[in-house]
């Protein structure tokens, strides 16, 4: 009982925290590297509740004040597949009081094959937190259980199968747009909108195959509903050690999702490091790292220098993969 | 299993689960009863502080929480006509009609019992056939989902009232509105002139709030000008109570709409707020008196919540049997689960049984609780149409402002309010109704994506909407349905003029 009055109380001082957050906020003030952060700092999910975004984002924001000396409030603004929330972070004050809680299809693919209200440079790179590839899955009771199979499958039958995606420009469709580019293979994809309905019309028999995270899939996998081909990375997963990389068995498809803290173009320097250096001291939180794990998901940080490294050589890479997918 | 359920419900004995409960449904009411705040807002900012509670105290405040919110939203539909969430929207129409003649607290009894009924049904199908019932819902795939849609959007026949041609004409005014923003399938821009607020689309909440509350108020503000208004509301304590004959009265009506609301939430996408139209226009198609419907009939508050509330534990069932959410409330809710280290998912009733049937027997123990607590606000909430106007507007119209600004915390969602508002006291001038506009909108997206996912599966051929067994069963089922609607509508004049002739 006891317990529960303290976490309440706790919940209900966060609560007036927040609160006061909000309105200090309205009163915006330039930001001097040395007494940053003095308020705040806004962390942007620009997705919807319920996803694996939201659900890292929540993690973060609650284990974060003790390392930045001031509240992150977490922020959920969703639409238009993470452009509304991306576009607000893009055009917000660059003092390092808002931040994003990017990936990289809504911050390096996207951009450069739509029109959007941004662009890659409208973003400074802060800290990576994790990374995951996608598993391509096939369902059980399926023609095919190998991904030579599947391949020989689709050229036999050009345009008969068909595969669970999420987005235009998503995850998914990215890693099978790679897959069919590589392998000449003609196969349709629809799109669900999400991980989701994606993987529910696999199960249900309405799709043959699917790639997607671990989150999603994992538990099918295990349950033998699902069949795991190989993981979009150089190396097998931890969690999988049995399922290939896709380039080991011969198909050179390597797609990195990662969660990132990104900040708007124009956030001075030293505000980027000191944000990077305290989402540092975040990782190694143990608690942090308990609720992690308690979401199936691992820790693969890199503070701002090596993730702005690894990020521009993405950018280079959706580069090809835009022009291979734009036909 | 019998030495589960019983560990299950020691489980339950711990007196900090109820002091949850109690907490969860108390704040789900007042979220729920404001409108604006969403069921879907509230458990996504409570949950990160279960995180860090007892898997036995976090989830029974979520989950508290979900079926308070859900519940709440028909309170201020009821008293002001001002739904407090989208699914209680087709409560208003007959909830205030009774509250304005003077029948308030027998309207929020009914919509408290019904509510409870439906919702214990629910669970009960939800402990017993989970499984099974999942099983069915995922071979559900987009060509079914078109059908289902296509034949959910012949219910706007039922809410247009007298006028069907002014109900056609606001429901392709609701279908336009909800083509703007990103197309679903391949991104591009509609109507979105450039606008970055247009690409999310026009948000519902706000719509809703602006059309049927800002309307009222309006209306009410016009009134009282004009000196027109009414004299002051009865006393609800001199009105009808809930007696054990109406409710068994009631009764085929809550069943056949618990039934509806149970199938549709078990199908992953269709919510609590298609569902309480769906069993509100079936009910009125049903009933003996259907001309009573909008005007204050007590089945169709019975109908429009038990089948919102019949959703709640049966959007349950996807979500735990494969870990597919079917709306966002659960979406939510499941982030939740994986956060006490419950994956939900086809392993989840081997590996964690005993948490699972604790929560069962919890979804059951809470509608007893929601009863008592239901009960007991009635005594109050039922004197909130005794508050003149004069104050009582007012502070509506604040809620509105702040509600509609929480939804997504933008600023551009009270303009999208105050259009809807003054769209809303048009189409109530020239008595157009406003229900077939927000079904156009809650069902032409799924419509459309469902629709164009089928034609991507089969290449753009018709075909597969009779070649799949589920598919045409329910292609066989629309046309049956059709014809009979045709058979009775042609039946009365064949007869007519048979009589006709013999008295010439």
């Amino acid at each position: 009982m006891r317990h529960l009055v303290l976490r309440l109380a706790a919940a209900a001082r966060t609560a007036v925290i927040a609160f006061a957050a909000a309105g200090a906020l309205a009163g915006a003030a330039a930001a001097q590297a040395d007494d940053f952060p003095n308020k705040p700092i806004r962390f942007v999910t620009p997705y919807p509740p319920g996803g694996s975004h939201s659900l890292h984002a929540g993690i973060i924001t609650t284990a974060a004040e003790r390392h930045f000396g001031q509240p992150l409030i977490s922020v959920i603004r969703d639409g238009g597949g993470g452009v509304v929330g991306t576009t607000e972070v893009a055009q917000s004050e660059p003092d390092g009081y808002t931040l994003l809680f990017g990936d990289p299809t809504i911050n390096s693919l996207r951009p450069q094959v739509e029109n959007l209200p941004f662009t890659t440079d409208s973003f400074v790179p802060v800290a990576r937190i994790n990374y995951a590839p996608a598993i391509f899955v096939v369902r059980s009771d399926g023609p095919f259980k190998t991904m030579d199979e599947m391949i020989a499958w689709a050229k036999e039958h050009p345009g008969e199968l068909i595969y669970s995606s999420d987005n235009k420009n998503g995850w998914t469709y990215t890693v099978f747009e790679l897959l069919k580019a590589r392998t000449g293979a003609n196969m349709r994809g629809v799109e669900f909108g999400g991980g989701g309905p994606a993987v529910s019309q696999l199960l249900g028999g309405n799709t043959m195959a699917y790639a997607g995270d671990i989150s999603v899939v994992g538990e099918h996998i295990q349950s033998g509903s699902l069949i795991p081909l190989c993981v979009t990375d150089h190396q097998s997963m931890e969690a999988l050690p049995d399922v290939p990389a896709c380039p080991d068995i011969g198909y050179d498809v390597v797609f990195q999702f990662w969660r990132g803290v990104l900040a708007p173009a124009g956030t001075p320097k030293e505000i980027v490091a000191k944000l990077s250096d305290s989402f540092e001291k975040l990782m190694a939180d143990e608690g942090f790292q308990r609720l992690i794990r308690t979401i199936n998901s691992t820790i693969a940080f890199a503070d701002h220098e090596e993730f702005a490294r690894l990020w521009a050589k993405e950018i280079e890479d959706m580069k090809l993969i835009a022009q291979q997918t734009a036909k | 299993m019998v030495e589960n359920i019983l560990s299950a419900f020691a489980l339950l004995l711990d007196p900090i689960v109820f002091v949850a409960a109690i907490g969860g449904l108390v704040a789900g009411i007042m979220v729920g009863a404001l409108p604006g705040l969403t069921a879907t807002m509230a458990v996504a900012v409570l949950s990160p502080f279960t995180f860090f509670m007892d898997t036995m105290v976090g989830l029974p405040f979520l989950l508290g929480t979900y079926k308070g919110a859900i519940y709440g939203g028909s309170i201020p539909a009821i008293l002001i006509n001002t739904p407090g969430t989208a699914a209680a929207a087709a409560t208003a129409a007959d909830g205030n009609a009774m509250a304005r003649a003077g029948k308030a607290r027998l309207a929020l009894q009914i919509s408290l019992v019904a509510s409870i009924i439906a919702d214990l049904l629910a669970t009960l199908v939800l402990i017993a056939v989970a499984a099974p019932l999942a099983a069915i819902a995922i071979r559900f795939g987009a060509p079914e989902f078109a059908l289902l849609y296509v034949i959910a959007l012949t219910l706007i026949a039922a809410v247009s009232g007298e006028d069907t041609i002014k109900g056609l004409i606001a429901a392709t005014i609701g279908i336009a509105i909800s083509l703007i923003g990103l197309d679903p399938m391949s991104g591009y821009q509609r109507f979105t002139f450039g606008s970055v607020q247009l690409v999310a689309g026009i948000s519902l909440v706000p719509l809703l709030i602006g059309m049927f509350a800002i309307s009222e108020i309006i209306v009410n503000a016009e009134e009282s000008i004009s000196g027109r208004r009414k004299g002051d509301a009865i006393d609800p304590n001199q009105g009808p109570r809930l007696t054990l004959a109406r409710l068994k009265r009631l009764m085929p009506t809550i069943l056949r709409s618990t039934g509806i609301g149970t199938g549709l939430g078990s199908l992953p996408g269709l919510g609590a707020e298609i569902s309480c139209w769906i069993s509100w226009g079936v009910a009125k198609r049903r009933s003996k008196n259907p001309e009573q419907f909008g005007r204050g009939s007590e089945e169709g508050v019975a109908a429009a919540e038990a089948g919102n509330n019949a959703v709640c534990p049966a959007a349950l069932i996807p979500m735990l049997v494969f870990g597919i959410p079917g709306d966002t409330v659960t979406a939510v809710l499941l982030g939740a689960f994986m956060a006490q280290g419950l994956m939900p998912g086809p392993l989840l009733f081997t590996r964690d049984p005993v948490i699972l049937y604790a929560l069962f027997a919890f979804l059951l123990v809470s509608n007893v609780l929601l009863l008592m607590l239901g009960f007991a606000a009635i005594r109050y909430l039922q004197r909130i149409i005794q508050i003149p106007n004069g104050l009582l507007y007012p502070v509506v119209t604040v809620f509105c402002f702040a509600g509609a600004y929480a939804v997504n915390n933008n600023i551009y969602d009270i303009v999208v309010m105050m259009a809807g508002g003054i769209a809303g006291y048009v189409m109530r001038k020239i008595s157009m109704p406003i229900p077939p506009l927000i079904i156009g909108l809650l069902l032409a997206p799924g419509l459309e994506r469902s629709l164009r996912q089928s034609l991507v599966m089969s290449n753009g051929s018709l075909d597969i909407f009779v070649t799949r067994p589920g598919a045409l069963t329910l292609v066989v089922l629309f046309a049956g349905f059709i014809a009979f609607l045709v058979w009775r509508t042609v039946r009365p004049y064949t007869q007519s003029t048979v009589t006709g002739e013999t008295t010439s």
